[in-house]
């Protein structure tokens, strides 16, 4: 691990403040995903800012019906918390499918929303990887990527992101609150995330030295009919080699309105629009559910090791819509 | 090198001198303040033998730096104090239903389930199996460990 | 005289679920593990290592290194005293690599700082020039091509002929089989801590499965007398083969030489992954001919085992492979031809089930075939064939202990099955916490197989333990260099000591080199071995203690015993009913014995000789839920019986099983180290994933006890059986559910159904 400075600011300003204009300042949240990569010298930052104390911890009702989760909040508390389990329940799910119980006693929201890749040539410093060296090449596509992206991709990265709680994020159109240098900024989620394209360091849509205070879940009152779904190769505390955030609001047979998002798919949490569009207002059959679901997939570009996430992704949205349309 | 810190751990403040920011709470704890029960199987979070109580929450202390536990209540598997006799429920559970066999992944199992049962006191098999699915164990397949659950949620309920 | 014995009788003897010894620091965390030490002055050592399969050394400049403040010795081949190779069983692995490196992970130099970090930095100071050279990677390549290595690419080939191969039966099945590469993956990684002595010579701590072994390399490239070379054993995180090489032991002691100070080397995760040997990547074809009741005529195996950049112990892994590849079933006529070759992957070596792992996953598929070729249940085919006392393996030898397959076979499938999975509780359907699958897609299905090997070491092996015994006023201690990996033989030699001397205070000496060879923990061995020894020990002082007794009351020592404690006459006229505590005060009575095995012998050209002591086996039935359409396996149940001869302490013997059938259920779902250009692309827990609480099944055992002749009150080892055929019993259960061929471990989520996609 490189040398490192560290400060724990108690207020915003201070947070903002510590990292305005120097270089290779990092914020700093549970550290499950950043002291690891630190540690493998993935990550090198020159100051950690540790914004535990800042007043970021709480989940509270927005006046529009919505649901507000501070960026400091622990995953365990997120999932654990009523509101979101009765209203958001994939979201609950997600969080919960997410690691172990001691990690997600640690992580927060807002790191988890910044979760680097598991892709192996990422975390392995020796190796070129575009997203960690610019430019140094990409040995997956030849290489190991049996769990990388199908969707989304570029010539120059197909690495996925691993969150699980982004994808029910992505589902429920949740809103990222940031400080930025420029003052505050409220990003849709859509925009929060960059595909890699021909930039694949930049994962998101922030600017340097943005501070995630909070997220947003707008009201949503059939998202309480929701349902995230985890395929691993492990019962629990691995990541998903395939997953799905759905909300279904079904009446009389027919698809009101729906919401996918897929997950280990995509360099991103990939919200399946073309899916959802063939869906509403059609008649909630297994016919339209997989007819949706290839609607999306025919996009995909799978290589030569990771092709099982075609019909693996496809089966779990047929499934998740299927259940939600009996649980309706 | 970092200022001196102090750090609370099983109740007693501990002055850590000479340390070096990126030391983890872990080596901290086992290199210097000599407590060693807690284990360093991958220091990246994934096996949990490094299991502690931090402020009342189950965390690996290998993923936090210690001079980000400045202010907080740590309990390791040395600071667990038995109601009476030598060990408390749990650990005397592992002794008798034979949840000990190289031992590396006990004390973080143990701080594990002490965790489960102050808040979960009669957990079902599937529960114990998720609390503990962060805590890999090599040896025993987790049959044993299992037993010893929910042999000291029993214990704990008769006394 | 029943009061007495009920009032005495000895506690915690043989036969019962004694406590470990050791459970009481160990759920404290007071057990000092060897990455727990700790010396004044003590250094922190690290090794650098090659990060290509192959290639040359241009050159080493360790100048920068050694500037970074802290660091106080960096240290390469050149700086090696003596001999500069070492290995378990033949001396090809460079100490540290001097013109080439032949795999990605190979020791190219040390360092030893004040702290773990400036020694990180100054191995990543060290510039290491390289031209890097085309490797050698695929095993099936490696026979014919240029040599690697001076000792050549072949570690050994052994061809066991008997009848006549040539011969049919009217049923003829083939399949070709592969294994990925397992790792152990114990949970403490390596250490050590080796301590510089006044007398030239040097104390090291250790986590290892054989001290002496160890010593005996550490000596040779240290340029010292063994005797001054010490080593002890410290706490050791498990084990599973992959302690049986050196790892560290030679580095942390050059390193302690050089500076004169304490140095402690604890591996990462990661250098753990790289600096340990696995167990051994197989491609296997069988075909094996029957008559029209499934009753075996011919077998005809082929078994390529790739044993990476050095040797290991990969010549007697071919051995067994080999030698158990037809699994316990009678066959008149076989080719079994084994060979294991040098490649620029990773080096292979010992773990749990050695070489017979491999080979069940093969066989155990080739009898469902056959099963289903005669139409025979696959349970019924392999009691057909079953092995028995009296019947003949494929190497000639005529099996004299005992064997019982059949009846393993029996008692396994007669265990009770789980509920269906309609009614099972949803929340234990397949995908685990993500409550994935759902019940009407899951799909069950069970599968059988049948597993066995040999105990110790075999083909003339000249295998030994020493213990002695201490006995004085009713404390016995115990004195044994057998390494306590987890498996409980701490346990054991105290039952043993108990039960022999009646006494149930019995302390256990440190294990250290200060007494002969206990051998190595490994091989199922050390409860015959080392219990062996232990018995003979406390044997010569039970016969010295009645000698005493017999002496002052001037009786033949004959007459004496010692029951439940007592020292007791045969002949009731001499009314002798003494305490073993009480019985000489003050006296001291030790004695030192080897213990060995009976002789075995080598094999000839055609395989054939009694090279094995003795041959033990179990059976596996899996049942499992998969929901093809996510590729989600959920194995239900394991239901085993298992060949122990005696169970010496049940629940530990419970323990074993369930533990190994745990890295069998691994090995077929999950477990593979991932290898690119040599290279282990997942050396961690996140990315290698071994079995979590909810991935373990129900476990149903049955210990079938039949003595075995001649072993220490008639146990056989059973760390080995419960991993050998619970894997192929997971992946019948899995062919039967999916209707796949499935004939490569570890089975992935895509082999389940998901395979080309569309």
């Amino acid at each position: 691990m490189k040398e490192f400075g560290y400060e724990r600011p108690a207020h915003p300003t201070d947070a903002l403040a510590m990292i305005a204009g120097v270089a290779g300042a990092r914020f700093l949240g549970g550290g499950t995903n950043l002291v690891d990569l630190m540690k493998l010298g993935v990550e090198t930052p020159a100051v950690l800012i540790d914004v535990t104390a800042l007043p970021y911890d709480f989940v509270t009702d927005d006046a529009d019906g919505g649901l507000r989760v501070g960026s400091g909040t622990r995953n365990s508390d997120l999932a654990a918390h009523l509101a979101v389990r009765r209203r958001y329940p994939a979201l609950a799910q997600a969080v919960l499918a997410g690691a172990s119980g001691q990690l997600r006693n640690m992580a927060t929201v807002g790191g988890n929303l910044l979760q680097r890749t598991r892709c192996p040539y990422f975390q392995d410093v020796t190796k070129p990887c575009n997203k960690r060296v610019p430019d140094s090449g990409c040995p997956a596509r030849d290489g190991e990527h049996h769990n990388l992206a199908i969707l989304g991709g570029s010539d120059l990265c197909i690495a996925t992101n691993p969150s699980d709680m982004a994808v029910a994020l992505a589902a429920f159109d949740a809103v990222v609150f940031v400080e930025e240098p420029a003052g505050p900024r409220a990003v849709p989620i859509a925009d929060f995330y960059r595909l890699p394209a021909d930039e694949p360091q930049r994962e998101t849509t922030l600017e340097p030295g943005a501070l995630i205070t909070a997220v947003a879940l707008p009201a949503l009152p059939w998202a309480a009919n929701s349902r995230y779904r985890k395929a691993r190769e492990r019962a629990s505390y691995s990541f998903a080699i395939g997953s799905v955030a759905v909300a279904l609001d079904v009446a009389d047979g027919m698809v009101r309105d729906v919401r996918i998002a897929l997950g280990a798919v995509a360099p991103i949490p990939w919200r399946a629009y073309r899916a959802e569009q063939s869906l509403r207002g059609q008649p909630a059959t297994e016919v339209a559910f997989r007819e949706a679901a290839d609607a999306e997939l025919e996009w995909a570009q799978p290589l030569r090791d990771n092709r099982y996430k075609v019909p693996l992704v496809r089966n779990l949205m047929v499934r998740t819509l299927i259940e939600l349309v009996q649980a309706s | 090198m970092t200022d001196p810190y102090s750090l609370t751990v099983n109740g007693t403040d501990h002055q850590v001198v000479d340390a070096w920011l990126g030391e983890s709470l872990l080596y901290v704890l086992r290199e210097r303040l000599g407590l060693p029960g807690s284990k360093a199987g991958c220091e990246q979070g994934e096996c949990g033998s490094c299991s502690v109580i931090v402020d009342g929450s189950l965390e690996c202390a290998c993923l936090i730096l210690a001079a980000a536990a400045v202010g907080c209540d740590i309990t390791t598997v040395e600071g667990l104090q038995p109601g009476r006799g030598d060990f408390t429920t749990v650990q005397e559970a592992f002794i008798a239903e034979g949840a000990v066999q190289c031992g590396f992944c006990t004390p973080g199992l143990v701080v594990a389930l002490t965790d489960l049962l102050a808040r979960v006191p009669h957990p079902s098999d599937l529960e114990v199996r998720e609390a503990i699915s962060g805590n890999l164990c090599r040896c025993t397949g987790y049959g044993r460990i299992l037993a010893a659950a929910q042999a000291a949620a029993k214990a704990a309920s008769d006394e | 005289m029943s009061d007495i014995a009920t009032t005495h009788a000895t506690k915690g003897t043989i036969g019962e679920n004694a406590s470990r010894p050791d459970g009481g620091p160990k759920v404290r965390g007071e057990f000092a593990f060897s990455g727990d030490l700790w010396a004044d002055g003590m250094l922190w050592g690290r090794t650098l290592r090659s990060p290509h399969p192959a290639a040359r050394i241009i050159a080493i400049d360790i100048a920068a290194a050694l500037r970074i403040p802290g660091v106080h010795a960096v240290v390469t081949a050149a700086d090696l005293p003596a001999s500069v190779n070492y290995g378990l069983e033949w001396r090809d692995q460079p100490v540290f690599a001097t013109d080439v490196v032949r795999y990605v992970g190979e020791p190219v130099a040390a360092v030893a700082a004040d702290h773990p970090e400036a020694a990180r930095q100054a191995c990543e100071a060290i510039d290491v020039q390289y031209e890097p050279q085309v490797p050698l990677l695929d095993p099936a390549e490696a026979a014919a091509a240029p040599p690697i290595h001076p000792d050549g690419n072949v570690f050994r080939q052994l061809t066991i002929r008997t009848g006549d191969p040539s011969a049919r039966g009217p049923i003829v099945v083939e399949g070709a089989y592969e294994v990925g590469m397992q790792d152990q993956a114990f949970m403490g990684p390596e250490a050590g801590l080796a301590i510089p002595a006044d007398d030239g010579g040097i104390d090291l701590i250790v986590s290892t499965q054989w001290l002496h072994n160890d010593r005996l390399q550490v000596a040779e490239c240290l340029g010292l007398a063994p005797e001054k070379v010490r080593l002890s054993l410290g706490g050791v995180g498990g084990a599973f083969g992959a302690r049986e090489d050196v790892s560290l032991q030679i580095h942390a002691c050059l390193l302690a030489q050089r500076t004169a100070r304490p140095i402690k080397i604890v591996y990462s995760r990661e250098e753990s992954f790289l600096g340990h040997v696995h167990r051994h990547p197989a491609r296997i074809w069988m075909r094996h001919s029957a008559e029209a009741d499934g009753r075996l005529v011919s077998f005809e195996a082929r078994i390529l085992l790739d044993g990476g950049a050095y040797r290991s112990s990969s010549y007697h892994v071919v051995a067994n492979a080999t030698c158990f590849s037809a699994g316990p079933y009678k066959v008149e006529n076989a080719l079994a031809e084994g060979i294991g070759v040098r490649t620029n992957n990773p080096p292979c070596g010992a773990m749990r089930g050695f070489g017979a792992v491999q080979v069940c996953f093969a066989h155990e598929a080739q009898m469902d075939k056959l099963a289903e070729a005669c139409g025979v249940d696959p349970v019924e085919i392999r009691l057909r064939n079953a092995l028995a006392t009296g019947d003949r393996l494929l190497t000639g030898q005529v099996i004299e202990g005992t064997l019982p397959v059949a009846r393993v076979i029996r008692e396994a499938a007669a265990l009770p099955l789980p509920p269906s999975p309609e009614i099972a509780d949803p929340m234990t359907r397949p995908g685990g916490a993500g409550r994935t699958a759902d019940a009407a897609h899951v799909r069950r299905g069970i599968g059988f197989a049948v597993g066995f090997k040999n105990l110790m070491y075999a083909e003339g092996y000249m295998d030994g333990s020493a213990a002695r015994c201490r006995l004085s006023d009713g404390l016995a201690t115990v004195t044994c260099a057998a390494a306590e990996v987890g498996q409980g033989f701490v346990t054991l030699a105290q039952q043993i000591a108990r039960t022999v001397l009646g006494v149930e205070d019995v302390l256990l000496a440190p294990a250290d080199t200060s007494i002969g060879s206990a051998g190595s923990s490994s091989a199922s061995r050390q409860t015959w071995m080392s219990g062996g020894a232990v018995e003979k020990a406390c044997q010569a002082v039970r016969a010295a203690l009645l000698q005493h007794v017999a002496d002052r009351h001037g009786i033949d020592p004959a007459q004496l015993t010692i029951t439940d404690g007592r020292v007791t006459s045969t002949d009731a006229r001499d009314s002798i009913d003494l305490a073993v505590a009480d019985a000489a005060p003050g006296v001291v009575f030790e004695e030192e014995v080897e213990y060995h095995h009976r002789i075995t012998h080598p094999l000839d050209d055609d395989g054939q000789g009694d090279a094995h002591v003795s041959l033990v086996c179990a059976a596996h039935r899996a049942v499992v839920d998969v929901d093809p359409d996510l590729g989600l396996i959920r194995v239900v149940q394991v239901a085993t019986a298992q060949d122990v001869g005696r169970a010496l302490n049940p629940l530990q013997v419970l323990g074993q099983i369930e533990g190994g059938i745990a890295q069998g259920l691994g090995l077929a779902t999950m477990e593979e180290l991932t290898l690119r250009n040599g290279r282990i692309l997942n050396p961690s827990f996140t990315d290698y994933l071994i079995p979590t609480a909810l991935d373990m099944p129900e476990v149903l055992a049955t210990l079938v006890e039949e003595p075995e002749p001649g072993a220490p009150f008639g146990a056989k080892g059973v760390g080995e059986p419960p991993t050998i055929s619970s894997t192929p019993a997971i992946v019948a259960a899995l062919r039967a559910a999916t209707g796949k061929a499935l004939n490569r471990v570890p089975v992935r989520p895509q082999d389940i159904a998901l395979g080309d996609g569309e």
